[in-house]
């Protein structure tokens, strides 16, 4: 809205100018955008934030020539654009500083809207303006209300139904490939003596239509200490524009007759060269070369970047307790035989304690639950493990001497004592299905979801993983380390619905106080009082509301010309008659009024 | 009647900001930049249609004194229905300064008046940007007066009409044409109407005194009271706007110096009902003629009124 005059910096040091309270979120708008930038070329937060407030306050105080608010409105679109150009590739770590710079924004656009209108001279006997930090509070939770409402709605559809399912991304760097952690990583060798580091960095997200362990590579040798893979290397696949189609493993039935599922992933790591996707893919849509190997899985030439997205289409077969006992009936291809149920390295009490575990389990499936419930019963989970010493087994390191382990450790354990008994079975490394946003419907995966599982193959069905670790208890104190943080951003949800319950609580009070109160004082009054209250509720209904000067009977005379109802007229009478009278309206009157009031 | 407002600086940021976001994080998959497009462009959104639906819900009732006069200001009451937290309002016919309130209100606003004439109501300009500032609604509103307002014309100062008046007799010919045919004098107010007796207070001057020495008591004059200073005014508006307006001002002018100096104003104007010629009471009186007058046929003047034809 133009004010009258255009407000100057000369307003906004006059003492008491409203301009000055715009200034405050404008430049929490900018430090937040300069704190996200920072946090995206590796500065401290603390710089870019100081940055973009001096950047600010010098817009808002130093162009003493320049309309205030177009420098605040300018200064908030700068400070959006700097929002847009960091809000990508950066993760969830910038979403409290995405948050305070929408808050900011909006708190701005009311002040300076409000600031406009104060500058108007109030009309003459008018109502007041309500006061300036009431107003903005109110109106920043609806606006806010309806705003999330918007992006939760429009969000996921926006990018799954109009976006790309491809993206090139950023091109890693010779940092980023070198700091990517193993899983992301297309290797031959998975060591088992060396531990992992695991954070809460986001690695990607995934819009997929259920959660599912996103698979990297598959292991089926096993020397004692690491794994490794046995067939030949990587194969180009031929592709037909941005789709590469994958051969499955021959006899993995689920991978040609189950069901498709379409996943995008989408990079926020620095750089991975592995495909990763939900067992088993068929296909990949991706601008990169795609290469894949005999089991399956898939990998890229060049790694992708941060931001790179990639689509995989996945078929297996959903299967169930009965159908996995049931394939038994079927032999196990010679071919699978022979690569993953081969006689493992390992030592012969392994052995002994894999055909002990699953002596009474008469199939494949029972003997697969026997060893994950032994191992829930025997050993504990733990990422601080001793690493087991150098040319020690470390599957039987794991089952006779620490019992502490984690995830490879584990699911080694499961695949070893598996092959000891003849089930064919390899090691699968990848992430499990992360934190669904319950927003926007991603998974978001993390560097601490990196996971090791067993894959044991049912004839008839192909490869179906098995999670071990499920089954293990931790070691130690069972209580969760997870921080207060960690809690609020996995329940951030619920807080924020309770938050927005309580703000709502907080706004509505008044109004449900004064309510009651109203509605207490209409109990307790006459009932003269309570019928002239229907009577003003009839009247402002038909857009003829009641003079502070008018008595009861000029209001219902006036009503009933208003109304064209003569009965008003009768209802005024009573009124007056049983407000002012010592004895009251008659019975007889009161109920003629009460049916015209209940007629109208 | 409803206008349909302006877009501000603030949504064409928004526009902009949002559309890029949604256009670059649609492309990109990023959920962030979606969410930032989707954010400034839900802003731009409710930016304009959050006025809209606020002012649709105000109503309005004004009242104005029945009379009032070009250039001198007067309060108009309004009363705003409907929930608004903000909304400026002003005066159209002439435009006048904006005021703020919230809605519901009562209040004034003060008016000058631009144009002679009789209206049933006013014309209000109602605008709010309220919460974002992202679009100025306005809105026109013609708001039916409970009585018609009579503007009269600004006078123009004039001196009241006297026996150097020169007084002109008024006849329309049959053709039309108006002819000036004869003048007239009006009493002088020094004729002796008869004598009483003396009482304290009167005049010595007074005393007359062939008949106090006939009657052998004192005796005073009593003289007729002064003849009328009056004035037909022929008010005929069939002429250019500019020369009627400057007509009726004249007008108004010389009515009220008459009517001020205790003379009689008779007036003679074209209504839209038809030529009126009658005595005008007082000023609100010669007011509310000369508001209602317009181009037509005027009334005839009374005979052995001096006339005053009014000219631009």
């Amino acid at each position: 809205m133009s004010p009258p005059a255009s407000p100057t910096s000369e307003r906004l040091w006059t003492r008491g100018s409203p301009w000055r309270v715009v200034a405050v979120p404008v430049t929490i708008a900018l430090a937040a955008v300069g704190a996200i930038a920072a946090s995206r070329v590796g500065v401290p937060l603390v710089f870019g934030a100081l940055a973009g407030g001096t950047a600010a306050l010098l817009g808002v105080f130093a162009l003493p020539s320049l309309s205030t608010r177009r420098v605040v409105v300018v200064l908030l679109g700068l400070a959006g654009l700097g929002a847009l150009r960091h809000a990508s590739y950066s993760g969830s770590d910038t979403s409290p500083l995405l948050l305070c710079w929408a808050a900011a924004t909006l708190v701005a656009l009311l002040l300076v809207d409000r600031t406009g209108a104060e500058q108007v001279k109030p009309l003459a006997l008018g109502a007041p303006l309500a006061s300036r930090s009431g107003e903005v509070f109110r109106l920043s939770v609806t606006t806010a209300v309806i705003v999330a409402v918007a992006v939760v709605a429009l969000g996921p559809t926006l990018t799954q139904h109009l976006g790309r399912h491809v993206w090139p991304g950023v091109d890693p760097s010779i940092g980023d490939i070198q700091s990517a952690s193993t899983t992301l990583r297309n290797t031959d060798e998975l060591d088992m003596t060396q531990r992992p580091h695991l954070s809460d960095r986001v690695v990607f997200t995934v819009t997929a239509p259920r959660p599912e362990f996103w698979r990297g590579e598959t292991f089926d040798l096993w020397n004692g200490h690491a794994w490794t893979q046995s067939g030949p290397p990587a194969t180009s696949v031929p592709h037909v524009g941005d789709t590469s189609v994958i051969r499955p493993e021959a006899d993995d039935v689920g991978a040609f007759t189950g069901p498709p599922m379409r996943q995008t992933f989408h990079l926020e790591s620095g750089f991975s060269d592995v495909i990763f996707a939900a067992p088993s893919p068929v296909s990949v849509e991706a601008d990169r070369l795609v290469q894949q190997r005999d089991d399956g899985t898939a990998s890229v030439v060049e790694g992708f970047g941060t931001g790179a997205t990639y689509t995989v289409t996945s078929r297996s077969i959903l299967s169930t307790e009965s159908s996995l006992r049931a394939a038994d009936a079927r032999p196990v291809p010679a071919s699978v035989r022979r690569q993953f149920a081969q006689e493992p390295t390992t030592t012969p009490r392994v052995r002994k304690l894999a055909r002990d575990i699953t002596a009474s389990a008469p199939t494949t499936y029972d003997k697969i639950r026997a060893l994950e419930a032994w191992m829930g019963a025997h050993v504990r989970y733990s990422i601080d493990a001793p690493i087991a010493p150098r040319g020690v087994d470390v599957v039987d390191d794991f089952l006779f001497r620490s019992r502490l382990g984690w995830c490879e450790q584990v699911a080694s354990s499961l695949v070893v004592m598996a092959r000891s008994v003849g089930i064919p079975a390899r090691l699968a490394t990848g992430f499990v299905p992360g934190t669904r946003d319950a927003l926007t419907g991603q998974f978001t995966v993390r560097e601490r979801d990196a996971h090791a599982w067993a894959e044991i193959y049912f004839p008839g069905v192909g490869w179906q993983p098995f999670d071990p670790t499920a089954s293990v208890p931790l070691a130690g104190d069972t209580s969760t380390n997870v921080s207060w943080l960690e809690t609020a951003r996995n329940h951030a949800v619920e807080f924020g619905l309770i938050a927005l319950a309580l703000v709502l609580a907080v706004v509505a009070a008044p109004d449900v106080i004064a309510w009651a109160r109203r509605r207490r004082a209409r109990r307790r009054s006459s009932w003269a009082a309570r019928r002239l209250a229907r009577l003003e509720r009839i009247g402002r209904r038909a857009g003829r509301a009641r003079a502070p000067s008018e008595t009861p009977r000029e209001y219902a005379d006036a009503l009933a010309v208003h109304l064209h109802d003569a009965r008003l007229r009768t209802v005024g009478e009573t009124l007056d008659a049983d407000g002012f009278s010592l004895v009251g309206a008659p019975p007889s009157a009161r109920a003629d009024a009460d049916a015209v009031l209940s007629s109208l | 009647m409803s206008g349909p407002g302006e877009l501000t600086l603030t949504s064409i940021v928004l526009f902009t900001l949002g559309a890029y976001g949604i256009a670059a994080g649609a492309a990109s998959g990023e959920q962030g930049v979606v969410a930032v497009g989707v954010f400034a462009f839900a802003l731009f959104v409710l930016g304009i249609i959050w006025p809209i639906v606020m002012l649709s819900g105000v109503g309005m009732e004004a009242w104005a004194p029945a009379d009032a006069t070009v250039g001198e200001p007067h309060d108009v009451h309004v009363r705003l229905f409907g929930r608004v937290a903000r909304v400026e309002l002003r005066l159209l016919d002439p435009p006048g300064e904006w005021r703020v309130t919230a809605s519901p209100a009562n209040g004034i606003i003060p008016r000058v008046p631009a144009r002679r004439g009789v209206f049933s109501g006013l014309r209000f300009e109602l605008r709010t940007s309220a919460p974002l500032g992202v679009f100025v609604r306005s809105r026109v509103m013609h708001v039916v007066l409970p009585m018609d307002q009579a503007v009269a014309p600004r006078p123009l100062i004039s001196a009241a009409p006297t026996e150097a008046t020169p007084h002109r007799l008024y006849e329309r010919l049959p053709d039309g044409a108006v002819a000036v045919t004869s003048t007239a004098t009006p009493g002088l107010g020094d004729s002796v109407r008869s004598v009483r007796p003396y009482v304290a207070g009167d005049s010595a001057r007074l005393v007359h005194w062939p008949t106090s020495a006939r009657r052998g008591t004192l005796v005073v004059r009593e003289h007729e009271p002064p003849g009328i200073v009056g004035v037909a005014l022929v008010v005929d508006l069939d002429v250019t706007f500019d020369d009627a307006e400057r007509i009726a001002s004249r007008a108004a002018g010389i009515g009220r110096a008459t009517l001020a100096a205790g003379g009689a104003v008779w007036c003679c104007t074209g209504e839209a009902s038809g030529p009126v010629s009658a005595r005008v009471v007082d000023q609100r009186d010669l007011g509310r003629r000369l508001a209602r007058a317009c181009a037509g046929p005027v009334g005839a003047p009374p005979s052995g009124w001096p006339v005053i034809v009014v000219t631009a």
